[in-house]
């Protein structure tokens, strides 16, 4: 065999290990889909349990921290509150631990990866991950009054 | 004293263009008076460089809020270090940042070669200057770190950097992962020096292989220093994340050790010379792509959000044409790169430095591809399917995928320095891995006999793969320390010190090994983490483990740029009063936002990680408190990997063979 077949050969060989691995080990836990809230609206019906990540805005006055019960309950929505704009429909999270990040607060833009339950009328989505969004250091935000 | 800035940079941009021609005219002409000329270029770009960052270190110190780089990033409750480090806080300085360092290797690189190479030096600088062009449009044309606020828009105060940042570690990590970065582009140099003038042997990486050294460990350095104090700061109790920020620097430093590894199957075998240039090629690529990454919002991380659309479009261009430039050049040489010899077997050192580089490709390629998957997903989908749809992976993806793969780098890093060089006999085998492969097996077998069912499988084999490891280490030290004790009477030091004058990248090698294996030790301690999250009142413990964390008093922080609440807990172990420790919750005034500095107790066995989540309402707190063994063994490990490096880098009056 040639030495570029030979590397080919390895190569694949190599991918393939490695694909196969990847595949047997991936859970639906490893995979995250990731949305924004109006994406996820949308496509409502085809979301049944599965592993997603969602991004959005905490709705102002929605934080409720249940300390006895070790939860926090909020909203998300698509807009930053601080827009201006319409609310638009939001989606209730129950985040399964107290400890939320250090920038969670009203208009905070998180990403809140968990679950979809359907409860009743609504959808709810029972998080176990909240992320707040660090403000970026390389913002391109002009300083405008 | 912008303005003084701004000019500067201007001047260095017409310079380095300047330089470029001048240094392709003298590679191609070789009369060297004209690589004169472009050393000189190289100084003078070097020089105005520097004159722009004394002006904005300037403008940050005096607090110049008319610029709006010191307004968006520096404020005046800052203390005078934070107030400098601004300097890289954000996208223009950290740019021209980057291209300051640029200009010291360079004028570094062409100082210390004034006297030799005189084939490959005015292709090298070319390059170089090349490079540092691009940054001096950068910060010339799109992100200007000198930009004026128009005069309605400015204030007697900035914004100030985030808090997250406001931390020691903000004045040292940045720097040295951009050194680190930064370093790699002369050894890229001298390789493209040395594919244009088809000098092709060995002298383009041993003249560059303490650069490669020096960057390799200070980006080294650079990872652990993020991974420490991401630990210290963030509260969340972990040290890597896989986040995009993250893997954007860890995969040069991938492939710069395995780089590093493969010139010596050149140097002793004359093989591998097309991987060496791949290698050196992909890893300054993935430098200026990790530059990249991190700026242009295309992949969301913790990191950054900001999507700046075309200037990351500007950037990939760049990276694009750089690689283009560097493969196509290899492309074009790659019948002259053919080796002599062949590899003779599969169980030989070189066959084992190949398994090394094929498993860092490996790993490199896992990293790349849980990092980038977002955006490849993002665009096949958008092509071939319904709507886009972004997929990402979480840190488990890279912890199953890594895990084997750097658990086989571990077998390696113990076999690699026994194995015979061409072709290892099994009377060789069994000479060199005897002791180590029964030390491996018997420690494998104690080891899973205590703790099978607890641990998973990976993490028996890390521990056993490490004994193996340190073993071979142990007896490569032991038979030559006592050859020369019995052979020439030295004393134990006198032989140690002698090993390491007489080949120092061997002996000190083994030793940034060990803390390799230390580090992977202190890794694998992650079996046994411990978490728990409760709610308490003044006088109430929380119990973890055999510890109890009393909970005194929560009061507030004495007012100066932050505020908050600083709680008091003892911490006990049975009866044995440990340590007091004071968790924080602090609020920046002037950024609005708040941040968790956690209290730390390490010890070498576990770390007791306490994280004030809250003070509740009704005057309780919340805790969160991690139990992570082993994570010391990470520092320590790191500590060993420096003083490793610098034991191989150390400079040693040696004859110099004759160049060629």
């Amino acid at each position: 065999m040639t030495k570029g077949a030979q590397i080919a050969v390895g190569a694949c060989a190599i991918g393939l290990l490695l694909s196969w691995y990847a595949y047997t080990n991936s859970a639906d836990a490893t995979f995250r889909y990731y949305q924004t809230l109006e994406e996820l609206q949308s496509v409502q019906s085809g979301i049944g349990g599965e592993a997603l990540r969602v991004h959005g805005y905490v709705a102002n006055a929605s934080i409720e921290r249940d300390v006895a019960g070790k939860q926090v309950r909020f909203r998300v929505q698509n807009d930053p509150p601080h827009a201006g704009g319409p609310t638009g429909s939001t989606l209730a999270v129950v985040y399964l631990s107290l400890e939320t990040p250090d920038l969670f607060k009203d208009g905070a833009e998180v990403v809140v990866e968990g679950r979809l339950e359907r409860r009743g009328a609504e959808m709810l989505l029972i998080a176990d991950n909240v992320m707040a969004k660090c403000p970026s250091k390389f913002e391109a935000e002009a300083t405008t009054l | 004293m912008p303005e003084l800035g701004i000019y500067s940079l201007r001047f260095a941009l017409v310079v380095a263009v300047f330089g470029i021609g001048v240094g392709v005219y003298a590679g191609r002409s070789g009369q060297h008076q004209w690589t004169r000329v472009a050393e000189r270029s190289m100084f003078t770009v070097l020089a105005f460089v520097s004159v722009a960052m004394f002006a904005l270190f300037y403008s940050l110190a005096t607090n110049n809020f008319g610029l709006a780089y010191v307004s968006q990033h520096s404020a005046r409750t800052m203390p005078l270090p934070y107030r400098l480090a601004a300097l890289w806080g954000g996208q223009a300085g950290s740019l021209l940042l980057w291209l300051w360092l640029l200009c010291v290797y360079g004028a570094a690189a062409v100082w210390t070669n004034r006297k030799s190479s005189p084939v490959l030096m005015p292709w090298v600088i070319a390059t170089l200057l090349l490079n540092a062009l691009f940054f001096l449009v950068l910060t010339n044309f799109i992100t200007d770190p000198f930009e004026r606020l128009p005069p309605t828009h400015v204030f007697s105060d900035g914004n100030g950097l985030n808090p997250l940042l406001q931390h020691p570690m903000m004045t040292i990590h940045p720097v040295m992962l951009y050194t680190g970065f930064v370093g790699f582009a002369v050894p890229f140099a001298f390789g493209l020096a040395a594919m244009i003038t088809g000098q092709l042997d060995t002298a383009w990486f041993r003249i560059t292989r303490r650069w490669t050294l020096f960057a390799w460990s200070i980006l080294g350095v650079g990872l652990l220093l993020g991974g420490r104090w991401a630990y210290e700061v963030l509260g969340w109790g972990g040290y890597w994340a896989w986040d995009p920020v993250e893997n954007a620097a860890l995969m040069p430093w991938l492939a710069a050790t395995a780089y590093l590894h493969s010139v010596m199957v050149q140097e002793k075998r004359d093989m591998l010379k097309t991987w060496n240039l791949i290698l050196i090629g992909l890893t300054y690529t993935l430098c200026l792509f990790g530059t990249f990454l991190t700026r242009s919002g295309v992949v969301q991380s913790v990191h950054s959000f900001t999507n700046s659309g075309w200037f990351g479009f500007v950037f990939l261009a760049y990276v694009a044409a750089i690689a283009a430039l560097f493969f196509g050049t290899l492309i074009y040489r790659r019948k002259e790169l053919v080796s002599p010899n062949r590899l003779e077997s599969m169980v030989s050192r070189e066959a084992g430095f190949l398994y090394n580089n094929w498993a860092f490709m490996a790993l490199l390629m896992v990293v790349f591809w849980g990092t980038m998957l977002p955006v490849f997903s993002e665009t096949f989908t958008g092509w071939f399917g319904d709507a886009p749809q972004r997929t990402t992976v979480g840190p488990k993806f890279f912890n199953t995928m890594a895990g084997p793969i750097a658990l086989f780098l571990l077998f390696l890093t113990g076999v690699g320095p026994l194995i015979a060089w061409r072709r290892a006999t099994a009377a060789s085998l069994r000479k060199q891995f005897l002791r180590p492969a029964t030390v491996g097996l018997v420690s494998g077998v104690i080891l899973t006999a205590i703790f099978w069912g607890s641990v998973s499988i990976w993490t028996l084999a890390c521990w056993t793969l490490s004994a193996f490891v340190v073993t071979t280490v142990t007896q490569e030290y032991w038979s030559a320390i006592h050859a020369r004790v019995t052979l020439r009477g030295e004393s134990v030091f006198r032989a140690f010190a002698e090993l390491m004058r007489k080949n120092q990248r061997r002996y000190g090698g083994y030793i940034v090994h060990l803390g390799i294996v230390l580090l992977l030790v202190g890794v694998s301690g992650a079996a046994f983490n411990q978490e728990v999250l409760e709610n308490v009142k003044p006088g109430e413990s929380i119990h973890l483990h055999d510890y109890r964390f009393h909970y005194l008093t929560a009061d507030a922080i004495p007012a100066q740029h932050y505020g908050g609440a600083q709680a008091r807990v003892a911490l006990y172990r049975g009866d044995t009063p440990l340590a007091l420790m004071k968790p924080e919750k602090r609020m920046y005034w002037l950024e609005q936002q708040p941040t968790s500095i956690p209290a730390i107790y390490s010890t070498l066995q576990e770390d007791l990680y306490l994280v004030l989540s809250a003070v509740e309402a009704d005057g309780s707190a919340t805790f969160k408190i991690y139990r992570n063994p082993l994570v010391s063994w990470i520092w320590l490990g790191g500590l060993v990997y420096i003083i490793g490096s610098i034991l191989i880098m150390w400079p040693h009056t040696k004859r110099e063979p004759r160049p060629a």
